[in-house]
């Protein structure tokens, strides 16, 4: 088992990359702005702080999306295209070293990039507002951990499926589209195109369940809904949308669904991919 | 004790075979020479073995393993210096080595492989910034991590200039003689004949020929060719009676006689002297050359560059 050499290499490697430091202060510096501009309308200390990693947590829902991608989209398929995977597979490492090895790398990378944009809005946000509500910050973290985690997998496994930069860059970008944005923009949202099918195309009776239920396959929405659990209640947002104000939500669109949700794009994403590195001529 | 073991290996890229019903058996000890001009299949042999590609067809064993069961514990005893590989993460050249005695648990000091390889005032500088050579230095010192029972190079002398060459054939002559198989390939005959107890050649996907250098010099016969500058045009001599003359041609002044047995050079000098003016002679022995030639295809292009790429 040589799954930690592999790791420890690409790890000192990306750590002596310029471009990700920029990235890491470029991130640091964008939420301690939000954390220093932002102020609750008639709240509390702790209530503001509170709202401030609510409202960090709508940027998030589109940034680390990006950022897990961007960190993770070339892991195998640079080292395919470079050439550096016949030193990888010429010493005693498996494909599966390989590749868990790449994807604990990255992980860790990004990890480090969440804890660090947290650590400098937490440190802005208590020098402002002289509170700290430990337990939701460190809720949110995990769940903005768990969510960019989901596209670190994704992307690693995307990479791992193709053998060149051009079609990683093709397949990252593609996710980027088909998971997060075709949930957001107004127009041309999955929640607009499953509507249209299902009530115009197969003339069925409006159903907002199961538009709904299509809809929570995104991790985004699911992120969304994850952030319910972590707050307290009077922070808690709808996310999807219902009948009427008295209308409950059916238990599989509750928010604890969100990290069933989480659990299949962190293992279906990864199983395919390695299924096809471990098949591929290198 | 086998080293390599190929059976019916068969290796199709759509609908290009790049390697063709290959049986091919290396023994532990031996140093083989890999032979065949580019795109012959050499590579794609070597990627078959390493469990870097699956073939379509056939088995392969290295070290009395099959190479697609338990490739790791194949990797841990063979050294491997592939071709198309690249440095491209920022680490120094003594870093790449260190991580690849890591790996194999080796322990190995960095700095004498280094040395052995002549790298040892580039060390601390970035394996990427290293040139071509350097790099197939640093990547031949990897290959020698942890003494492996079986090298396995890839087109070794790649980039490298000829005291580079010189020292990859100590190095490899040193390794041989402390019992390691060595499994080479090249396109450059010279190169093989230096150091190859025995030579496989490669054309189109298939092996044309497995000999000994002394074996394959054989069976090429005592082919030479003479060279005979006159005074004048050399017509009307009629060499090609003589016994063991296989054909003339003449271009300007020369003569140019191809004999199947050397013994007929003399006579050849004789019978022409006798009738003309000979101002100089000059006799070549390109039998492995020609065989070479002969077997992967002759005027080929692709062939032509096994005389001409200088390295």
């Amino acid at each position: 088992m040589t799954l930690r050499d592999v790791t420890r290499k690409d790890f000192t490697a990306a750590r002596r990359s310029r471009g990700l430091w920029a990235v890491a202060t470029a991130l640091g510096v964008l939420t301690t702005f939000i954390a220093f501009g932002f102020s609750g309308y008639r709240l509390g200390p702790e209530e503001t702080v509170i709202q401030l990693f609510r409202t960090m947590g709508g940027v998030f829902g589109l940034l680390l999306p990006i950022v897990a991608l961007v960190a993770s989209y070339m892991a195998i398929a640079g080292e395919r295209e470079s050439g550096g995977v016949k030193f990888l597979l010429g010493l005693p490492n498996s494909r599966r070293d390989v590749f868990l090895g790449k994807l604990v790398s990255r992980l860790a990378v990004v990890t480090a990039g969440i804890a660090f944009m947290f650590a400098t809005a937490t440190a802005m946000a208590v020098a402002r507002n002289g509170a700290l509500p430990l337990g939701v910050v460190a809720g949110m973290f995990v769940v903005s951990w768990l969510y960019a985690a989901v596209f670190v997998a994704v992307a690693v496994s995307l990479s791992a499926a193709v053998a060149e930069r051009s079609r990683a860059i093709a397949a990252a970008v593609g996710s980027y589209f088909g998971l997060v944005l075709l949930y957001v923009i107004p127009g041309v949202s999955v929640a607009l195109l499953v509507r249209f099918v299902h009530q115009t195309l197969l003339g069925f009776e409006p159903n907002l369940d199961l538009y709904n239920a299509v809809l929570y396959t995104s991790p985004l929405i699911a992120y969304r809904k994850a952030m319910n659990l972590v707050v307290p209640d009077q922070f808690e947002r709808q996310v999807l949308q219902r009948a009427s104000e008295s209308d409950t939500l059916p238990a599989y669109l509750g928010d604890e669904v969100s990290l069933l949700v989480f659990a299949v794009w962190l293992a279906v994403p990864l199983a395919l991919g390695y299924w096809r590195f471990e098949g591929a001529d290198l | 004790m086998t080293a390599i073991q190929t059976d019916g290996l068969t290796k199709r890229f759509d609908d290009v075979v790049a390697v063709d019903d290959l049986d091919l058996t290396i023994e532990e000890g031996e140093v083989f020479g890999f032979l065949g001009p580019n795109g012959a299949g050499k590579s794609t042999t070597i990627n078959l073995l390493l469990d870097f590609i699956r073939p379509s067809e056939g088995s392969v064993e290295v070290l009395g393993r099959d190479a697609q069961t338990n490739p790791e514990a194949i990797r841990e005893r063979v050294g491997v210096l592939p071709e198309g590989y690249g440095f491209d993460d920022p680490l120094t050249g003594r870093e790449y080595l260190s991580w690849a005695i890591r790996t194999k648990r080796a322990d190995d000091d960095p700095d004498e492989l280094l040395e052995l390889v002549g790298l040892a005032d580039a060390a601390d500088r970035l394996a990427g910034d290293y040139s071509k050579g350097m790099q197939q230095r640093l990547a031949f010192a990897i290959a020698l991590v942890d003494d492996p029972d079986l090298l396995i190079l890839d087109e070794p002398s790649t980039g490298l200039d000829p005291n580079g060459i010189q020292q990859l054939r100590d190095i490899v002559r040193e390794r041989a003689a402390g019992g390691t198989t060595v499994f080479f390939s090249s396109h450059i005959l010279s190169e093989v004949e230096a150091v190859s107890d025995r030579v496989g050649v490669m054309n189109e996907g298939e092996l044309v020929a497995v000999d000994s250098i002394e074996g394959l010099r054989e069976s090429a016969g005592g082919h030479a060719t003479l060279h005979l500058d006159c005074a004048g045009p050399p017509t009307g001599l009629e060499v090609e009676s003589l016994s063991g003359v296989a054909g003339t041609s003449i271009e300007d002044h020369t003569l140019v006689v191809d004999c199947t047995d050397p013994a007929a050079k003399v006579d050849v000098v004789t019978h022409v002297a006798a009738r003309a003016t000979v101002t100089d002679i000059r006799s070549e022995t390109v039998s492995l050359e020609t065989l070479f030639n002969d077997l992967t295809g002759g005027g080929r292009d692709e062939a032509r560059a096994v005389e001409e790429v200088p390295q």
